[in-house]
């Protein structure tokens, strides 16, 4: 398939989409933002016979709050995540990943249901929605359901979303008082770069550095993200002191399971994956005690 | 092919063309506006940055289809040497041009900043602003006093305090 020979539907209502989904005989493909979608199409690993424009579908870009959790269309952008004050409030550890997407241009176009759909074991909202414990709704023409983010990828660029499918919908749970998150991101350069290693770290607290469990997710090590759980099981042992914090991520540096690829060696991976760990256990404390 | 309608700097355009082209080979082949330029065509160098409904964006990755019916400006629509924009002149005054490949990118995302700013933006600020904008030649010094001088003359004009 050529790039000329490419067709682009806009369909003009979420049903409209799924209807075209459901009849999506040839290789349709849905594009959003298109930051991942056009650089795969240069590339010719993408090349359907036609782009399902969603765009423009202002019913799927909003965040709200409903039932004590919060909604977050897949068409928001990274921008709209950063600038929205009941994020900032209630899920700052997404509102730092989002911060750490590409620079102000892949903001303002990517889109987090495309970072989702990519399925990057690098992409930066996902270690983010693990500890938010985010769920993702998935709607065909005659079906929707619900899927926690920890059983929606099955390997690198792979989910269990159907090709009449689309995320419809993001629900988090938001951060109580005693929470507090961090985002932790080390790539090739601050901008526009792709991570080499991330973490997401969520704790909940309660007086001084006494941690009652939490919450530790890696992206970049493994064919999907990561939850540390011999990590998470230290944090509640004891207080969190300097210390118990270097243990922690000593612990880190076996848990996780990295390769060699065209970024990094498997090694240095390790050795990142523990400091990252270890600066954001740092920093989370040191909020923590400021707060 | 197909005909599309979409607004460039305040003048609508119909353009036909197939829909998965590029804002930005529609914009330099079809339109012959040439200040957006094509560097890694991936969006990683922001040479090819325009305001898509005032917001920057790379044209290397959105589709013509994908904008009908929107408004976009780019440099050009910014400023020519005539009516030069407070940016424009202040990149002049500073010299934060060399081979100018860059500039119109970097224009682009500072106008989208600066738009958004209430005092005179910290070389962090700005930093993190045009982290998207590569340019080889400058060193980026210039570029970032020509964008703080931008900013005092824009407060100076509207006659608000600056910081
Ligand atoms: C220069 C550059 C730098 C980047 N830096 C980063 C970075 O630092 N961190 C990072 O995580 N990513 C990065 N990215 C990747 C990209 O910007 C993000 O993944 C972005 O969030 C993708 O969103 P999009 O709307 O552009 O997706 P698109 O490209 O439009 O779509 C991506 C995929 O998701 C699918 N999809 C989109 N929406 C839906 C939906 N509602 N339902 C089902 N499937 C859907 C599409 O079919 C496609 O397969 C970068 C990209 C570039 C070009
Ligand atoms: S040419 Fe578009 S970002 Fe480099
Ligand atoms: S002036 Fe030459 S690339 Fe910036």
């Amino acid at each position: 398939m050529l790039v000329s020979e490419i067709e682009i539907i806009t369909p003009i209502s979420v049903n409209d989409c799924l209807l075209l989904l459901s009849k999506n005989e040839t290789e349709h493909r849905i594009i959003a933002g298109g930051t991942d979608a056009v650089v795969r199409m240069k590339e010719g690993k993408w090349r359907p016979s036609a782009w399902i424009n969603i765009k423009g579908l202002k019913d799927l870009r909003y965040i709200k709050e409903k039932n004590g959790a919060i909604h977050i269309g897949p068409l928001t952008t990274h921008t709209d995540i950063i600038h929205s004050p009941l994020l900032q409030k209630r899920a700052d550890v997404l509102v730092e990943a989002c911060r750490e997407v590409g620079a102000v241009q892949m903001q303002n176009m990517g889109t987090i249901g495309g970072n989702i759909g990519t399925a990057s074991p690098a992409g930066d909202t996902i270690p983010a929605l693990y500890v938010l414990e985010a769920s993702i709704e998935l709607q065909s023409i005659n079906s929707s359901r619900i899927i926690p983010i920890n059983q929606l990828f099955t390997g690198p660029g792979r989910t269990v979303i159907k090709p009449n499918e689309m995320i419809t919908n993001i629900i988090i749970k938001p951060q109580t008082e005693n929470e507090i998150g961090i985002f932790q991101k080390l790539g090739p350069r601050k901008a526009q770069s792709i991570s080499i290693v991330n973490v997401a770290i969520m704790l909940s607290m309660a007086s001084n550095r006494e941690c009652l469990g939490g919450k530790i997710a890696f992206g970049s090590v493994a064919p999907t993200i990561i939850r540390a759980k011999k990590c998470e099981a230290l944090l509640s042992l004891n207080p969190l002191t300097d210390d118990i914090i270097e243990n922690i991520a000593k612990v880190a540096w076996k848990e996780v399971m990295p390769i060699t690829d065209g970024r990094a060696t498997a090694e240095y991976r390790r050795d990142m994956a523990s400091a990252l760990l270890e600066r954001g256990l740092f920093r989370l404390m040191r909020r923590w005690e400021n707060k | 092919m197909k005909e599309l309608n979409f607004t460039v700097n305040g003048t609508l355009h119909s353009v036909s063309c197939h829909p998965a082209k590029t804002l930005l080979d529609v914009l330099r082949e079809d339109l012959d506006m040439t200040a957006s330029k094509e560097c890694c065509g991936k969006g990683e160098c922001g040479s090819c940055s325009v305001l898509l409904n005032g917001e920057v964006v790379c044209s290397c990755l959105v589709l013509i289809g994908q904008v009908e019916n929107e408004e976009i400006t780019t440099c050009e629509g910014i400023g020519f040497p005539e009516n030069m924009d407070i940016i424009q002149e202040s990149f002049v005054d500073e010299g934060a041009t060399q081979c100018g490949y860059c500039t119109p990118g970097i224009i682009v995302a500072s106008k989208a900043f600066l738009k958004n700013i209430d005092h005179v933006p910290t070389v962090d600020e700005i930093k993190t602003a045009l982290g998207g904008n590569l340019c080889r030649c400058t060193g980026y010094t210039k570029i970032i006093h020509a964008i703080q001088t931008a900013a005092i003359k824009q407060f100076q004009e509207k006659g608000s305090i600056q910081v």
